[in-house]
Parts: structure tokens; sequence; C-alpha cells
């Protein structure tokens, strides 16, 4: 943000000179300390500002702490509307805005978690603070009066919000004044009594009225704060108070215009002249009035105009940027535009040329677009735009495009393509192909000067150079929208042909569409690389993406690969760096706690996995993405599975099913498809059979990634209703495409219900075949509920796999988790249960926990080698370890060894 | 205070407005309301009477009115003959 613009909106307004003390207005404002809002409602010229600045200099800081924030038309961006009242907290609490305004410049940043985090770092003042937002009217933005209301319901006791507008602005004020949170001083309070009046003219102006006079004056202004100033500046230096007083009180016109009119016909026609033309400008400082007036002496002329008080106000300490009061000008530019309204026009020009120079892009463009030069402003909103591009500033940016006439933007293919941006950005997904269009039809001109001669307009050479990429992008952002994978991959390859070795932005973008496009089509490592490369890219490009999301995205492909400590590796570190940023919670922290349920469910550690998600629930909505809703109700439905409460899952996967968002991630468990799993552990296979039918699913489908969790459910519902062969048939299938595609969760998965398959028909021993595998699959990644969801049916599995010497301690552990080790009930969850040790074999532990190798045990106990070895294994067995560490530590804790010596 | 109902009116064509206003305004000011036209009335009232495109049309010009310190007293949608 432009560094001068910024000081002078945060600029705390300060009076110059005396003013009416107003006592009875600055007790309403003090009384109201325990007010979260307080509004200052009132029309322009109210004194508005002048009271809210007075009353904040009577609580100097440090022990009230004053933020002041002056709106205008610029800041109904959300972005630009919050990043500048974080940049105003933070210019009187450095605290503030540590994490928040991070998250401002971060990508795809909902506002809800950008005010999570400011609320955050509010509530972790110690002061109290005041924050001001002056013209609150010139906000429209809904998203802006939304975020509003969202803070206003949570500010913190000692955070106090006052509102200077207009108008009353559309926020839950009958709420906050039912519940007395609501101070309000409106334009009744704010008149001028006829004492206050009489104070004003006699020790402000030092002008001597006549008690009817004041009267007079007073009746016709209606206590009206900007008319009675400028009918004091009107009988300044004027011989005859009495009949301007009489003329004044007797005419119906328009108060402001007929005193504005009184005081401009008494300025020297200089500084009428200088008045006239500068009306123009939003803010005004001495080199911008010069370029304006086409004078010197602007400088000069602001300073006497700020003495004789006619009506600027000073936007910083240094007396460098003034404005007009606002009705002041309003009427000066009425009067400009009726006298002179090309010289309006040619008075815009130069300030926007001043602007220009003076590095103000932004206001440049503004003054360009109100000068009805539009060619001109179009050239610079296209050499601004990679700084809003990476900013985010979409609706600014959306703003000037549709104040351009559409030949402007059709002709210069960089505008073109943001515009596209722009919409597809916003969802407004029918006007993309057209923008696109516009600008690759100027692309395919084979020579510069023929494109030129036909029309096209090019400002931004850098830019131009890689716009056939960055088109490329967007043609793959649009074609992964509609779902059209092929056509994504090959814009993106395509802009990975064309674009520059340093062109980070387009090839990250691209190769992380590639990536996307591997993900939704089961090639999963390249998923992997690809989207994390890709996203790196983009992040040396300058645009601080969504680390976290790339986190989860990147964690769920390893999670479909079944490399679960890994993604449980990245998500405890991802929650480390969250926590380290300042207090302020980092959008997707709650996905993040999601994830790691998930991992913590799939080994079996329930209460861990149930913390996790209160963890992300404590956290709020706001700090998850939009998909986190939905995802957060499915973990805890398979918790609640795996306790055994079926039913409770499926009322949270029917609460799920409607807050499922579309985004990016392919869908590869849609809740259907959950349903119908958990159905026919019900047995309530007839409902499942329904599932299918709707869904079309058939054990003849070509098989792909996104259809695999629905044929693994198909294949579980076929087997369930005895369908046996047809299930083999499928399962065969549906293992040969997950072991090509290196999904090993879902081969475990697969492997497990082929076991069951062959044991449901009496054939325990062809069931181990397919158990062994993935036993062997799951051991070091530690899965457990994919063997335990299975239910009874699969203990005696277990058990049989136990006895046969396949993966013991495993095995051991997964039947603990069904409290089955000496054959009881298997949906008991309780501690491991130990088969007693026999007398040779607790001799045997005892010297394991000594420094002898296995021949010197052997010889000690006066046994063979190999009779050791078969004592050792029943050991392990039995302490469910598989290594001599494990056992001595296990029988350690089982307080075996200190009973040994005991004895 | 009689308003236009339900949304937004068609572009293009318009409908027609008065927006009355307590005090005189000048007709410079006409301008100033997208060439509206200025009516002062014997009571001492103002009305802006003519075209108004649309419905944001018609609130940017009560907020202009607002912006002013014009007291508004009536707005009325005329059928037009």
């Amino acid at each position: 943000m432009p560094g001068s613009i910024v000081q002078t909106k945060l600029y705390v307004p300060r009076r110059r000179g005396a003013t009416v003390p107003r006592p009875r207005l600055s007790d309403k404002l003090s009384d109201g300390i325990d007010a979260r809002l307080t509004l200052v409602s009132a029309p322009a010229g109210f004194g508005k500002t002048t009271l809210v600045a007075a009353w904040l200099a009577s609580v100097p800081p440090p022990e009230r702490l004053t933020a002041w924030l002056s709106l205008d038309q610029s800041d109904n961006d959300p972005r630009a509307f919050w990043g500048y009242v974080i940049s105003a907290l933070q210019a009187v609490a450095p605290a503030v805005g540590a994490g928040s305004l991070a998250l401002v410049e971060a990508a795809q940043t909902p506002t809800q978690v950008i005010l999570g985090a400011l609320l955050n770092e509010l509530n972790a003042l110690p002061n109290d603070l005041v924050l001001v937002l002056d013209d609150y009217h010139v906000i429209d933005d809904r998203q802006v009066h939304e975020g509003m209301a969202f803070v206003i319901d949570r500010l913190p006791a000692h955070v106090r919000l006052v509102i200077a507008s207009r108008s009353d602005p559309p926020l839950p004020l009958a709420r906050l004044r039912a519940r007395g949170e609501l101070v309000e001083i409106r334009a009744a309070d704010l008149r001028f009594t006829l004492e206050e009046a009489a104070a004003y003219f006699g020790d402000v102006m030092a002008l001597d009225l006549a008690a009817g006079e004041l009267a007079m004056l007073a009746g016709r202004t209606e206590g009206w704060i900007a008319a009675l100033q400028l009918a004091a500046l009107s009988m300044q230096g004027r011989g005859n108070a009495a009949e301007f007083i009489k003329g004044f009180a007797g005419d119906d016109r328009y108060i402001v215009d007929y005193l504005v009119e009184e005081v401009l016909q008494r300025q020297p026609e200089q500084v009428r002249e200088f008045l006239l033309q500068t009306s123009i400008l939003n803010r005004l400082t001495g080199p911008l009035c010069d370029a304006v007036t086409e004078l010197d002496g602007g400088r000069a002329m602001l300073e006497t105009l700020d003495r004789a008080n006619l009506f600027l106000v000073a936007l910083d300490d240094r007396r460098q940027w003034y404005r007009y009061h606002h009705l002041f000008a309003d009427v000066l530019r009425a009067h400009l535009r009726d006298q002179r309204p090309d010289q309006m026009l040619e008075l815009h020009r130069r300030a926007s040329a001043w602007y220009e120079r003076n590095a103000e892009r932004p206001e440049a463009i503004r003054h360009a677009l109100a000068a009805k030069d539009f060619a001109h402003a179009a050239d610079l909103v296209e050499l601004e735009w990679p700084a809003l591009r990476s900013s985010k500033q979409e609706v600014t940016l959306r703003g000037w495009l549709d104040a351009l006439p559409d030949e402007m933007i059709r002709c210069r293919p960089i505008l073109s393509n943001a515009y596209a941006g722009v919409l597809f950005s916003r969802g407004e997904l029918e006007g993309v192909d057209q923008r696109l269009r516009d600008a690759e039809r100027w692309l395919e001109w084979t020579e510069r000067a023929d494109a030129q001669a036909a029309g096209m307009v090019v400002v931004d050479e850098d830019e131009f150079r890689t716009l056939p990429g960055a088109v490329a992008v967007h043609r793959a952002g649009y074609a992964l929208a509609r779902g059209d994978l092929v056509a994504t991959v090959n814009h993106a390859h395509r802009a990975l042909e064309i674009a520059s070795e340093d062109d980070y932005l387009t090839r990250g973008g691209a190769t992380a569409f590639i990536g996307l496009v591997a993900w939704a089509s089961g090639d999963l490592e390249t998923a992997y690389r690809s989207y994390a490369e890709g996203m790196a890219g983009v992040q040396r490009a300058g645009h601080i993406s969504g680390t976290v999301g790339t986190v989860i995205t990147l964690a769920d492909i390893r999670v479909a690969q079944g490399r679960m400590h890994e993604a449980t590796r990245m998500y405890e570190q991802a929650l480390q760096f969250a926590s380290k940023q300042g207090g302020a919670v980092m959008y997707g922290t709650a996905d993040m706690y999601v994830g790691l349920s998930e991992l913590q469910r799939e080994r079996n550690e329930l209460d861990a996995a149930t913390e996790s998600l209160r963890r992300s629930q404590e956290l709020g909505e706001h700090s998850g993405f939009s998909q986190n809703r939905y995802r957060w109700r499915v973990a805890m439905a398979r918790i609640r599975e795996a306790r055994g409460d079926l039913d409770g899952a499926l009322d949270l996967l029917g609460e799920a099913q409607p807050l499922f968002m579309i985004d990016f991630s392919p869908n590869v468990r849609p809740i259907a498809a959950l349903r119908a799993r958990l159905l026919v552990r019900q047995g309530r296979i007839e409902d499942a059979l329904m599932w299918a039918r709707e869904h079309g699913l058939s054990v003849e489908d070509d098989l792909s990634y996104v259809h695999e969790y629905e044929h693994i459910t198909l294949a579980r519902m076929l087997l369930a209703s005895g369908s046996r062969v047809e299930a083999a048939g499928l399962l065969d299938r549906l293992l040969q495409a997950a072991e090509h595609g290196g999904r090993t969760g879902s081969v475990i998965e697969i492997l497990v219900l082929q076991a069951l398959a062959y044991q449901t028909r009496g054939d325990t021993r062809a069931a181990l075949v397919p158990l062994e595998r993935a036993l062997a699959l799951g051991e070091p990644e530690g899965f457990v509920r994919v063997f335990v969801d299975e239910g009874r049916s699969m203990a005696p599995l277990l058990q049989a796999a136990a006895k046969a010497g396949i993966a013991a301690g495993y095995v051991h552990r997964l039947l603990t988790a069904f409290g089955a080790a000496e054959g009881e009930p298997p949906d008991r969850q309780n501690s491991m249960k130990v088969e007693p040790l026999s007398e040779r074999e607790l001799d045997v532990l005892r010297l394991l926990a000594t420094d002898l190798d296995g021949p010197e045990i052997a010889s000690q106990l006066m046994v063979s080698l190999n009779t050791m070895r078969t004592h050792t294994k029943s050991v392990y067995s039995k302490l469910g370890v598989n290594n001599r560490r494990a056992a001595v530590r296990r029988a350690e804790e089982l307080e075996l060894l200190s009973r040994i010596r005991t004895r | 205070m009689q308003t236009n109902e339900g949304g937004g009116g068609g572009v293009g064509v318009g409908e027609n407005y008065e927006i009355r206003l307590k005090g005189h305004l000048n007709a410079r000011w006409a301008d100033w309301f997208d060439g509206l036209t200025l009516t002062q009335e014997s009571d001492g009232t103002t009305v802006l009477s003519g075209s108004v495109i649309d419905q944001a049309a018609l609130h940017g010009l009560l907020a202009k009115v607002r912006d002013l310190g014009l007291p508004l007293i009536a707005v009325r949608r005329r059928k037009d003959q």
C-alpha cells in the first residue's frame, strides 16, 4: 500500500484553534464505557469528526490507545478494508497484525479467518483500545458489513469501536441497543444549542452579535454546525452583520449553497480559483495543487486557507496533506461542474498525471477515469495488475475494469486475461471463456507490428512476455473447474512449454494443476510431487499461498498412498509451525486436526482422535476451509463406528451431507458410499443394494481411482449378501488397480476382504495368504482399524494367523483391540491381557533381561539353542512383541521381572 | 414514502421518479443529480424529477441527497402518462 496515503488515512485529526466545549456530548461518550459500539450518525457537517477527535484527546495513551481510520470509496474491497483496519491498529499496538496482516495477503483466506486472527490479537492486548472508523457511510460492500458484524459480536471488553457515519450502517444496531451495548450520538445531539452557538460566534469567531441576530442564525441553520461556520466566515470583516443575517434568514435557498457562494464571493480571485480547481482532489498537498492549477505557491495557499479556517482538514502533523470538509468540497465541485465542465475533465487529467509521476497509481487511475481518459486509465490498470494480483484485491480491479469501456479491455490482451482471472476467482465462469479468447486472438498474430496495426495495445512488456503462459494456466484452471481433466493437463503442459525458466508463477501454477489432475486419476506419486513442486514455485513468485492448504492436500495424497507416518509427521510439523504464529489462528489449522484425528483413528488411538476433533472444533469454524465442517463430521462418524455406535455414525453422515463443498480435490469417498458401508455392517443389505442400484454400480464397471471406494463398498455388499464369486472377481481387479496406483491403504483393505471371503467359505488356509500380505503391509505404518473394523469375523482369522506365527506381535496387538486375546467377545475394549508364561518361559525372560547372548542363555538353562528359541518365540508371542528389548520392556511393565526376583 | 417494490428495474428504459427535498436547490445542481429536473416549489421544497435508470441509480441519488445534508421528504415513482 502506498506509504503516504496510508499515513493520511490513519492520522488522528487534531483541532487547531479554539473550539466550543461540549461537555454534555463528551460525557455521553465517556459514560458509555461498556458499550461495544459507539455510533455517531448524522449528516455531513454536523461536527462528528471534531467531536470524536476532541473526546479521544481527553484520555491520552498509554492509558487508552486510539486507532483511527478515515475511510473512502476505495476501501470497499474487503482486503483493502481489513488491511487498513489492521494497519491502523498496528500503528498504536504493534502486537496486532503480527499474524492477521499476513493472512490478509495470503491467497484464498476467507475473511472470517483473518478476523479470527485479529480478534485473538486484540484479546491479547493489555491496554484499553478505541478504534475509530470515520466516514463509514462510504462502505456499501456487503462482505465488509458482514465482517464488521462478525467483529462487533466478538469484540473483547477492553476494545471499543466508534463509527462515524452520515447514515446508520447496516449493522445489528437494534440488538446492540436492546442489550445496552450501543452509545448513539445523533443529529439532534450534535446540533448547536443557542448557548453553544453563542459561544461559537462570541468566543471562537470573535463576532459580536445581538441576541436577536443570534436567534435568527440559530433558527435558520437549526444548529447545523457547517452552516454556522460558513455564516461566521461570511460575516467576518463584514460591516453590517445584521443585514447579512436578515437576508440569510429570509432566504429559502439550500443553506450550504447560499453560504458557500457568499464565502467564495468574498475571497480574492486567486483564492476562489484555487478552491474551485482543487475541489476535484480527495487529498491536497502543495505540489499536487500546483500541478492541477498550473501555478506555483500551492503550499503557501494551503497554509493560508488553513489559518483562515477555510474548511481544510489537516491529515498529518507536518501539514503536508489536507482535505476539504466534504460539504464544502461537494458544493465547490457542483459549482465547477456547472460553470466549467470541460475544465473539470482537464483538471482530473492533470491530477492523474501528477499521481502517476509520484508512483501512486491507484489514485492516478481514479482521476483518469474521472477525466474520462479511458485509454490512459486502461494503460494504468494494466500496469497495476501485477500488484493487485499478488495482493488479491479483486474487488478493486473489478471496479476499475467495469468502469472502462469494453473496447478498451478487448484490445488489451493483458487486461482481457486479468478480467478472466477476476471472473474465475469469483466463480463467475460464464464470462471467462470469452475474455480468454479475447486475449488469445491477439497472441495468434505472428508479427507484433501487424497486431498493433490491427489495434492491439500492450503497455506492460514484462507481463506480455509471460502472457501466453498465464493464459494457458487460466485455461487449465477453467478446464479443471468444468471437470475436463484431459484439457487441464493439455493446457498445463502447454504452459510449461512456453513459459520461461524464471516465470515461477506460470510454471508453478501449471505444475500444481498437473498434480491435481494426477490425483483425480489416481496417479498419486505424480500428484504429490507435482503439487508440491507447483506450490513451491507459486510461493517463490511472491504469492504467499496458503501453506497450510498445501500441507492438507499433500497429506491427503500420502494417506491415500498408505503412508500414514509421513502424513502424521506433516500434520504435526505444520501444527507446530501454526502454533508459533504469535497467537493468530492460522487458516486451515482446524482441518489439520481433523486430518490428524483420522490417522489416530486408524491406529486405534480413539481417545487421541476424539481429542484432536475436539481441538479442531474449539478453534471454531472460521479457522478451517469451508470443507472442514463436512470433514469433521465424517471423521467423527468413523470414530463412532469404531466405538460400535453405528447409528450414531449414520446420523453424523446425515448431518455432513448438505455441508459438502466442491473443491479441487477429487471426491474419492462419496458420502453415499460411506453410508452404504455402514449399512452393510449393520446387515441392512437391501438398503445397501438400493444404493448400488441408484448409483449404477456393477462388477462390470471400468475401475478408476475416483470410484475405488465405491467399488470396494460394492464388494463388501456382495460378500455380505453371499455373492462370493462376483465379489472375488471384483476384488481381484480392484487389487490390481490399487497396486498399480501405489494405494497401499486400499491394497490392505482389499486383501483383508479377500481373506474374509475365504474365511466365510471355511478355507482358513487360503485366507491366510492375503491376510499375511495385508499384515506385512500394515505393520510398518501402524494400521489397526482396517483390520478391526471388520468386526467379529476377523478375530478367529487373526488368531489363526498368530498360531501360524505370522506377524505374531502385530496380530496380538490387533487382537487386543478386540479384547479377544483370550477368546473374549471382540467388541470389548480393555487393556492388554497376557497369557501366563510357563516356568521355563519365565526363566528365559529373566535371562533375556541380562547381557547374555542366545547361546549363553541356552547353556545357562541347560537346553539346546533350538529349544531356547522356541521358548523365546512363545514368550514374545504371549507378550505381544517381536524383539528382545521390547520383551524386556513389556515384562517390566507387567512387573514380571520383579515377580521373578521375589521368588 | 412510496418507493418501487420488487427487484431492480429494467436497464435502459428506467422509471420516472420524484424526490422531494426541504430547501430550495439552485438549478446548477441538476448536473450533480445526473441531469434530473429541479423545480423549486412555493412551500420551500425542491423536487428532483426525471428518469432514473434502475434501483441502484436511485439509491445513488439518495446518497447524494444525504451527502449534501438536505432533509429528504418524499420519494415517489410516477406512472408514465
